[in-house]
């Protein structure tokens, strides 16, 4: 993962569950951190595009598989800008 | 005091709130066709902020008229106090889609609502809160949409106007009215058709704080928490201006132009208090200038009958409405505070914690616009009596400690951080300087008007005249010049003559005349005067100084028939007066 990207996303995720352990890699899944539910999931989605002033579309927040896919999307999008 | 209503800020809020905690209790059930979880952290965190711990229930997704119609439901298993029904337009549109555009349809929809409360009311005690369907974004023929009666955006209408004429009717259901937050937040941005695609959301995730709020706010309306009493300042709150300064009809009220925001205002609390609100006025003022717009402008939309208590001096504003509560008789939880200067605020808001403030913007025609917002007025008309008696002996208690622990004014004004600067006319301050000598009316002992040509005179007679001017700063800024002290030496009777002492009303009580008056003597004392002389001269406005040489201890020599004054004090009975006020630069008053 882009190092700067890698870093603003744990800090999102750190802030957004709550808690400042949370350590992330790109195969990072849901099912690695407890409270990721699906509740979660829309205010991590909705945090990290406050973080990098991004809008998703609805596909690309369907095919998110892991953190890797989602640092990457974000890397596109912010590169178009 | 004003709402953060950011939804992030509220989920970390959210996580600080043990359960328990909070003084009253409160049983919330929430029935919807939307996901309903995310709303969860977000009433706890705005429950907690009122001082009461919610418990919810969650009844399960769009199972609602199963769930009210079984009198055995883990719904009525729960016992809930309130029971919200959330019914988004965007579950609607699917239905609508599916079965709609035809007249039955609205029948059916009808129907379905009135099940879901008869059922409620039949098995439960619970205050019903509906809530009314937002506007739709689809319009399929634009403007003409509504001109078709079976069209989607007619069909949300008409179920809305349903849904407000059975709450007319219905004592145990209150609106939860979605459709009027989503218009002033606007609805372009209330809808995320990403996030009900994703997961069944109401609405964005910035506007659900919103609702929430929405809901928070019924809920303690119906608890009997409402806003019984507004207290109101005069001078820039209730009409532009000071009628100290610039009369009763010099006051700016109307309906038109830079009046026309007070005039508005007035029309406002006039409604509410038509509708059982009480006001109060608390004033620094002289109470016959206070009362003189009510009596002689006909512009004034409210009148003296309007206030229950008209209270009008130059006390504290925090010890007024001490006054106007015990003699009231209720909580300073159910006080509202108006008053455009933050000063003002900020000393009800850390004397009296629990009387609301709201945050006023610096522009009068905001006002209205900003209370709406703030929304303290809610109320719910028929309270669930049960529920508020025994409130009634928790909030008793936590008045009384409040008013225990209130901080005192003195730690007030020291944390205000105020720094003084006391200097001999300088030339880039003449203007002001005959400004505030030609205006001030109130706190000014002998009134000369002296213009900026004699100031300047003054300024270069180095020995016939010593005058001052102050400023003063405090943590909210800068409040500039707002005193001028003239003094003489008269060496031959080793006297010091006060010839004008002049002060802004706005930053009376906060120890700059004290201040300067240690000043005064203290020159006097390094001239090796013995004597203060000073005079008082009575106009129309100055009463409030007219015993003001008399509080530092000077004696009265003689007074003419018109009530002028002479005063004379010997400096060695002077006792350096106590202020919380430093000078600005380490030099300070000894430079003077």
């Amino acid at each position: 993962m882009e190092d700067v990207i890698a870093e603003r996303l744990t800090q999102t995720f750190r802030s957004t569950f709550g808690k400042r352990d949370i350590q992330l890699s790109r195969s990072t899944t849901a099912a690695d951190i407890k409270e990721w539910d699906s509740l979660m999931h829309i205010n991590l989605i909705v945090a990290v595009e406050k973080e990098f002033r991004v809008r998703f579309t609805t596909v690309e927040v369907m095919s998110l598989n892991n953190v890797g896919d989602l640092a990457d999307t974000i890397a596109r999008k912010i590169s178009k800008v | 005091m004003q709402l953060d209503l950011d939804y992030f800020h509220l989920l970390a809020e959210a996580r600080n709130v043990r359960s328990g905690e909070g003084a009253g209790k409160l049983r919330l059930a929430v029935m919807a066709d939307c996901a309903a979880q995310h709303l969860q952290p977000l009433l706890r965190a705005l429950f907690h902020r009122k001082g009461i711990c919610v418990e919810i229930y969650e009844g399960a997704f769009a199972a609602t008229d199963l769930e009210v119609r079984n009198p055995a439901s883990a719904l009525y298993e729960f016992h809930p106090e309130v029971v919200v029904v959330l019914h988004s337009v965007q579950a609607l549109r699917d239905r609508f889609y599916r079965r709609g555009d035809s007249e039955s349809f609205h029948n059916e929809l009808f129907q379905q609502l009135t099940g879901i409360w008869d059922s409620i009311t039949s098995t439960s005690r619970a205050l019903i809160v509906q809530s009314t369907f937002v506007t739709p974004i689809e319009r399929f023929f634009g403007n003409y949409d509504r001109k078709i009666n079976t069209s989607f955006s007619s069909t949300v209408s008409l179920l809305n106007s349903f849904i407000v004429d059975e709450s007319r009717q219905r004592r145990n259901l209150l609106l939860l009215d979605l459709e009027s937050i989503a218009s002033w937040t606007g609805r372009r941005s209330w809808f995320d058709e990403r996030l009900w695609a994703l997961g069944k959301s109401l609405c964005s995730l910035d506007n659900l704080p919103l609702v929430a709020q929405g809901i928070v706010d019924i809920a303690v309306a119906a608890r009997g928490q409402a806003i019984k009493c507004i207290v109101l300042d005069l001078d820039n709150t209730l009409w532009g201006g000071i009628v100290g300064d610039d009369g009763p009809h010099g006051v700016r009220i109307g309906s038109h132009g830079d009046g026309e925001p007070f005039f508005r205002l007035q029309c406002f609390l006039k409604e509410l208090k038509k509708r059982g609100i009480l006001l109060a006025v608390c004033s620094k003022n002289e109470r016959a200038n206070a009362l003189a717009p009510f009596l002689e402008n006909s512009e004034m939309v409210l009148t003296l009958d309007d206030f229950v208590m008209f209270v009008a001096n130059w006390n504290n504003k925090p010890e007024n409405i001490q006054a106007i509560r015990q003699e009231l008789n209720i909580g300073l939880d159910s006080m509202l505070f108006l008053d455009d200067s933050p000063f003002e605020r900020a000393s009800v808001r850390t004397m009296l914690p629990d009387v609301i403030v709201p945050e006023l913007p610096e522009d009068p025609a905001e006002w209205v616009k900003s209370l709406s917002e703030l929304n303290p007025f809610e109320v719910a008309s028929f309270s669930a009596e049960d529920m508020q008696r025994s409130d009634l002996y928790l909030q008793e208690a936590r008045r009384r400690t409040a008013s225990e622990t209130a901080p005192s004014f003195e730690a007030f004004l020291e944390s205000l951080d105020m720094t003084i600067e006391v200097e001999r006319f300088v030339p880039k301050h003449l203007g002001r300087i005959a400004q505030l000598l030609q205006r001030s009316n109130q706190f000014n002992l002998t009134t000369r008007r002296l213009n900026e040509a004699e100031c300047e005179a003054m300024m270069l007679d180095a020995d016939g005249y010593i005058p001052w001017y102050a400023t003063l700063k405090d943590r909210f800024g800068d409040h500039g010049l707002i005193s001028i002290v003239v003094l003489r030496p008269e060496p031959e009777t080793e006297t010091l003559a006060v010839t004008d002492w002049l002060m802004s009303c706005r930053v009376l009580g906060r120890g700059v005349e004290e201040y300067l008056m240690n000043s005064v003597v203290d020159q006097a004392r390094q001239m090796n005067l013995r004597t203060i002389r000073a005079s008082y001269i009575p106009t129309p406005k100055n009463d409030m100084v007219k015993d003001f040489f008399g509080r530092f201890g000077f004696t009265k020599v003689s007074q003419t028939p018109e009530g002028a004054t002479d005063w004379t004090l010997n400096i060695s009975s002077y006792e350096d007066r106590h202020v919380l006020i430093r000078p600005a630069t380490e030099m300070g008053a000894t430079t003077i």
